[in-house]
């Protein structure tokens, strides 16, 4: 086969991007997890198991991935649902100013991710803007102080980060209906909800997934939510990772970290794509 | 010729700027450098903690040797050796570790030792800091003492009333108003509010597993206490000054930011003792620029300079002569006008052989696991 030099030059600045920056970093995190450390922190070349093991005995590590999941899994279940009624409204409902709606969703993303995390903690610490307000119509006596520094305001937080990146491809999905199809549901005489059930949420699935798989990778690997707005029992995996590679000097644990992670990471994207790829094609069912 | 004359010029500025040092012994060191002294061109790099290569300090001496002073900053002690283990370790000329990593430097001979004679003060700097032996091997010494500051309570001294002992911490009246450094130092006071510090101070820095379990129990039972751990300074200013928290353990510097701000934050080492570091000037095995080095950490640890220091960074210095050139304000934030009480009580950290596990039982604290 013979290429175009064109190809080559569209290629090459890419494909050595990804290998300098992707290939060969994730190869070394590989390689890296089956060495071993001394007390001092030394990297020694090694092929060990002991990171690995470390991590699959020790409740800390398992135990913290396991959580990490749970509250992944709660930031998607709750942006999901904010999400969907929201771009069916924007999809279906809005008329005039879809564009100004759809632009408000987004508005968020050009904000930076630290920035948001801190108005969090303005708002909801005690003696933020939402406790001051309920203070002062009277609904509590005290500030509520599981509000900040908890795992709740972790996944608030989180959920506020990763709305946007899930509400898109929902959107996207709910344009991509063709509006005679529920027109033809209405006239067959079906209700709103099953019109909604049958046609509109099943046709929206592959966005749903991908909204989903979005919200739930991001907040796997998240750590800054955890250290900015956790508490004293918030511990995700991702903070484990980083305190490996920042304060314990333990490259090769952190490493193995990183691989288990992104090994779920794959499995979750994998099945995620099948997801996606079986609810697809309109012709298919 | 020209260059005999800018080292007589160099030499006589040298003597000037000792102006203090009237022993013949002292004049004669600084007559011995001339013949090194050139280091027009040169750049001195000093791997250290933020503040300590501010240009208030170092603009006068790369303008006196026509040298460039450059800082590279570190955040974290692992931080600094992942920098100068890697390769191109040898761009470092001067390293300013703390006490939980100095010995490691020396025993993994990455520093080497120094010419104390050629240091003018050294004799002059306060003794406390320079009779600890974790950086004397082999009857060498490898660093020369530089800042130093307690890890002591701080507290809002409107919520909590005149404290004496951490057991404010566990008190429930504060329950949920209190933090921690996110740090395995917190074991450290853990071991010392079990008496693990007794009669061996330096104990608490080699803790045995029953220890460690000990301390674990103690730090778990101190967390429904506990609001957040705190990561940097910056952070635990916010947490006290939104009255998310009324007491933690913590630095001089959160007391004097805040006390400029009109609140009545206090700090105090508290009856049980408290730990404290001390950041020394080292020079690199491997640095190309020694005499440089050593002309930096003549330099800086005059009285005159070393008060820059403290003026840029708040933190305490080891030259007592410093005073002469420090506001009373910042004789007392920086505990200058009472070193000898802190000297006494507090228990300097040392290198932490098992840091890994160290580490380990930290995580397993945050995150409430076996």
């Amino acid at each position: 086969m013979k290429l175009k030099p064109t190809f080559y030059f569209l290629f090459m600045p890419l494909a050595l991007w990804m290998l300098v920056f992707l290939v060969l970093p994730y190869g070394q995190v590989f390689v890296q997890s089956f060495y071993t450390v001394d007390d001092f922190g030394t990297l020694q070349p090694a092929f060990s198991l002991d990171s690995y093991q470390r991590f699959f005995t020790k409740e800390l590590y398992y135990k913290t991935l396991f959580k990490t999941f749970g509250l992944s899994l709660i930031v998607t279940a709750v942006a999901l649902l904010l999400s969907v009624p929201l771009a069916y409204y924007i999809a279906f409902k809005a008329t005039s100013n879809k564009t100004l709606l759809y632009t408000l969703i987004i508005l968020p993303l050009w904000v930076s991710y630290i920035v948001r995390a801190y108005a969090w903690k303005t708002i909801l610490g005690s003696a933020g803007i939402l406790n001051s307000f309920l203070m002062y119509v009277g609904l509590i006596n005290s500030p509520i102080e599981v509000l900040l520094y908890s795992d709740l305001s972790v996944v608030i937080g989180m959920v506020h980060i990763y709305t946007p990146f899930v509400l898109m491809p929902i959107y996207t999905a709910f344009e991509q209906i063709p509006v005679s199809l529920v027109e033809a549901s209405k006239d067959l005489g079906a209700s709103r909800l099953r019109t909604f059930l049958n046609i509109v949420l099943p046709l929206s699935l592959p966005g749903i997934i991908a909204g989903g798989t979005f919200a739930f990778v991001l907040s796997l690997g998240d750590f800054l939510a955890p250290i900015l707005l956790g508490g004293s029992n918030t511990l995700f995996i991702a903070t484990i990772f980083q305190n490996m590679f920042g304060t314990s000097n333990d490259k090769p644990l952190g490493s193995a970290i990183g691989i288990v992670l992104l090994v779920v990471v794959l499995v979750v994207l994998e099945l995620s794509a099948r997801g996606e790829r079986k609810y697809s094609s309109l012709t298919s069912r | 010729m020209n260059k005999l004359f800018r080292s007589a010029v160099v030499a006589s500025l040298a003597i000037l700027g000792f102006g203090c040092s009237t022993s013949t012994e002292k004049k004669t060191a600084s007559a011995d450098a001339p013949a090194v002294t050139d280091f027009k061109g040169k750049t001195l790099t000093i791997l250290c903690w933020e503040g300590y290569a501010d240009p208030k300090f170092t603009k006068a001496f790369e303008e006196k040797h026509g040298c460039t002073v450059k800082g590279v900053y570190f955040g974290s002690s692992d931080e600094l050796i992942a920098k100068l283990t890697a390769g191109g370790g040898e761009v470092y000329d001067i390293v300013t570790p703390s006490p939980d990593m100095a010995q490691a430097l020396v025993e993994k001979d990455l520093v080497q030792p120094i010419d104390l004679t050629k240091i003018t003060q050294y004799d002059s700097l306060a003794a406390k800091l320079r009779s600890m032996q974790d950086v004397v091997k082999d009857g060498k010494t490898y660093g020369v003492p530089f800042t130093w500051g307690p890890d002591y309570l701080v507290y809002n001294a409107d919520v909590v009333k005149n404290p004496t002992s951490w057991s404010v911490l566990f008190d429930l009246k504060n329950k949920g108003k209190i933090a921690l450094w996110d740090d395995i130092s917190s074991l450290y006071l853990a071991g010392i509010l079990l008496g693990y510090d007794k009669p061996d101070k330096s104990a608490i820095y080699n803790m045995t597993e029953e220890q460690l379990a000990a301390v674990k129990k103690k730090l778990m039972d101190l967390k429904p206490q506990i609001k957040k751990y705190w990561a940097t300074a910056g952070e635990l200013d916010n947490l006290m000054k939104n009255k998310e928290v009324v007491a933690t353990i913590g630095w001089p510097l959160t007391p004097a930011t805040l006390q400029k701000e009109g609140m009545n934050v206090k700090g105090m080492i508290p009856s049980e003792g408290a730990t404290g570091w001390i950041d020394r000037l080292m020079i690199t095995t491997k640095t190309a620029n020694k005499d440089l080095a050593m002309a930096w950490i003549e330099y800086i640890t005059q009285p005159a300079n070393i008060a820059k220091v403290a003026e840029v960074t708040n933190y305490s210095v080891a030259h007592d002569g410093a005073r002469a050139f420090l506001s009373p304000e910042l004789q007392e934030i920086t505990q200058m006008n009472n070193t000898a009480y802190y000297f006494e009580k507090l228990n300097f950290w040392q290198y932490v052989k098992n840091r890994k596990r160290y580490n380990e039982v930290w995580n397993e604290i945050k995150g409430g696991t076996q």
